[in-house]
């Protein structure tokens, strides 16, 4: 299956972040939550603090995927601006990868914040600050994937908005996240370590060292996990935008 | 023979969607369309207009039937013929945060042109479409006319060999409509080839050099404006204020419409100075003019739905 891409993409990229850039206010408060959380845990108990902060970085890049979304179903349900880009030579997934690059680009500068608040706070190793960028990566190419899928499922915008608010918390609150893992009883370990967000996270705890103590078999378990689903996910997105290009 | 731009053969569509029974918009639609042909599809609310030019640019599968575009197969193969087609979607909006030109010039950059060819295309495309003065105004203060015009703008800025545009006017004024009539010639006199869909059958008459109408997902007649008007029985109307007196006696001439207090009679040339010899005599004013596609449009259809009902 070859992705075909190309300048289409990075122009249509270039297109979606402009429109992004017009939500100034969107983009600002993509960070209120975890800046609040960050509050909480400096108030309450600031020897949580790392954890949160490298919680607050995949928090923020998961959040893209639910922005993507919205923003594919709105041009689809309410512009019909998709039909002119299907029936035209981008292809149908380099509107995803454009869309996804372009909602990518706009919400960067949070995530920027955070990392300096990281190196200003909690500094991390440079093994860390490597795995920290491999598993953001993937954390990504799942959370575009999951939520461009989503928005191809339904005909009416309303009928998605519950599916933003159900997966921020599936993946970004209840598992550990923003905790350490440390504090949930050990027979659900093995499901937070194969949720890709949480399993993010404690990988870079584990590789910074001292956050959590995990075996070698519970790293190989995780990150198996994190690449296997992100990839998965992504390559049927690939195709589900294919297919979706044409309605039935 | 002239090279073959669309071919649509016993195109059938079915849906099964939740909160519907199953619905066939399309009951074996054909039509052929050859290069440069500027071509109008017609039929009422409902009678499966949008469900083809979907089906023909690649965005709907149909239940069955076949489409060539450019002789290439457009249901086997969408991803052949993608690069050739552009289509100005039923009720689709700008981007809402672009401006008019933004919008055009973006999207010919996510067509792959150059940004000189971009640049130059959109600007003539703009000033075609009488945006200069709102081309750097947000999308969202513009009206809904201004919106469409912008959906246009962005696709006749294509210059794509096959454009589908469905509805392309609604909403506009009749300045603005002559100028997508005249983007739209020019168009097709470089080599482009337009189908399109209208309520406006002025704007049908005028624009497309050949007709085809639909009416519950089948074609109902086929050709030009002028021949749709010999079926509906005449090419000559002749209005009689309080023509229903006369009503008996006018019958053998041709086809009768009552309209308020007048009577329509739709005739052939050669008929109309003694349908006016009998007016004079009986005192009623009367006036001569030619059919409207509107009228032909009524009769033709008005009489398929009376024969099924
Ligand atoms: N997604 C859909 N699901 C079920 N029925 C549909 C759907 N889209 C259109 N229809 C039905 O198909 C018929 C043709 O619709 P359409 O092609 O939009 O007509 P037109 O464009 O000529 O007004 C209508 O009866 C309409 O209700
Ligand atoms: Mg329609």
């Amino acid at each position: 299956m070859a992705l075909r891409m190309g300048q289409g993409t990075i122009a249509f990229a270039l297109t979606e972040l402009r429109v992004q850039l017009h939500e100034g206010l969107a983009i600002a408060t993509s960070m209120i939550v975890q800046v609040v959380l960050l509050v909480f845990v400096v108030i309450l108990a600031p020897s949580l603090l790392p954890y949160a902060l490298l919680g607050a970085v995949v928090y923020s890049v998961f959040q893209l995927g639910q922005r993507i979304q919205n923003e594919a179903a709105f041009i689809r349900i309410d512009h019909k601006l998709n039909e002119l880009y299907h029936a035209s030579s981008l292809s149908a997934e380099g509107y995803f990868l454009g869309l996804s690059l372009g909602v990518l680009l706009a919400y960067l500068p949070p995530v920027v914040i955070l990392l300096l608040l990281i190196e200003l706070l909690a500094p991390l190793t440079a093994v860390s600050a490597l795995v920290l960028t491999a598993v953001v990566a993937l954390v990504w190419l799942f959370t575009c994937a999951l939520g461009y899928i989503i928005s191809t499922l339904f005909r009416d915008m309303r009928a998605i908005w519950p599916y933003a608010s159900l997966l921020t918390n599936f993946f970004g609150v209840l598992p550990p996240v923003f905790y350490p893992i440390g504090l949930l009883p050990g027979y659900w370990h093995p499901i937070a370590l194969a949720i890709p967000s949480s399993a993010a996270v404690v990988l870079v705890e584990a590789a910074q060292g001292g956050l959590v103590h995990l075996s070698n078999l519970e790293i190989a378990y995780a990150a198996t996990s994190l690449t296997v689903e992100a990839l998965a996910l992504f390559g049927f997105a690939v195709y589900w935008a294919r297919v979706t290009a044409r309605e039935r | 023979m002239a090279e073959e731009a669309l071919v649509a053969e016993d195109v059938r569509k079915r849906y099964v969607s939740r909160g519907a029974p199953p619905t066939d918009a399309l009951r074996g639609v054909s039509l052929r369309i050859d290069k440069g042909e500027r071509v109008g599809l017609l039929g009422r609310n409902g009678a499966g207009k949008t469900t083809f030019l979907r089906i023909v640019s690649t965005l709907l599968i149909p239940s069955s039937g076949s489409v060539r575009v450019f002789g290439r197969d457009a249901i086997a193969d969408p991803d052949a013929v993608r690069s050739m087609l552009a289509v100005v979607p039923q009720e689709g909006k700008p981007f809402f945060h672009l401006t008019p030109r933004e919008q055009v010039y973006s999207y010919l950059r996510a067509r792959g042109f150059t940004r000189e060819t971009a640049r130059f295309r959109s600007e003539e495309a703009l000033g075609q479409m009488g945006l200069m003065e709102i081309a750097d105004r947000l999308s969202i203060t513009l009206s809904g006319g201004q919106r469409q015009r912008t959906m246009v703008a962005t696709v006749i800025a294509t210059e794509a060999p096959l454009m589908f545009l469905d509805e392309p006017t609604i909403g506009m004024d009749p300045f603005a409509r002559r100028e997508v009539w005249a983007s739209l010639r020019r168009l097709t006199a470089k080599g482009c080839t337009i189908l399109l869909t209208t309520h406006y059958l002025d704007e049908a008459e005028n624009l497309a050099q050949r007709l085809s109408v639909i009416e519950r997902g089948k074609v109902l007649v086929e050709g030009t404006g002028e021949s749709l008007k010999r079926r509906a029985g005449g090419t000559i109307r002749v209005s009689i204020t309080g023509g229903e007196k006369l009503g008996p006696e006018l019958e053998s001439f041709g086809l009768l419409i009552p309209d308020g207090s007048a009577l329509h009679v739709v005739t052939s040339p050669e008929r109309v100075q003694e349908i006016l010899g009998l007016a004079v005599r009986a005192g009623l004013p009367a006036s001569v003019g030619p059919v409207t596609l509107e009228e032909a449009f009524l009769r033709v259809v008005g009489r398929s739905i009376d024969e099924e009902g």
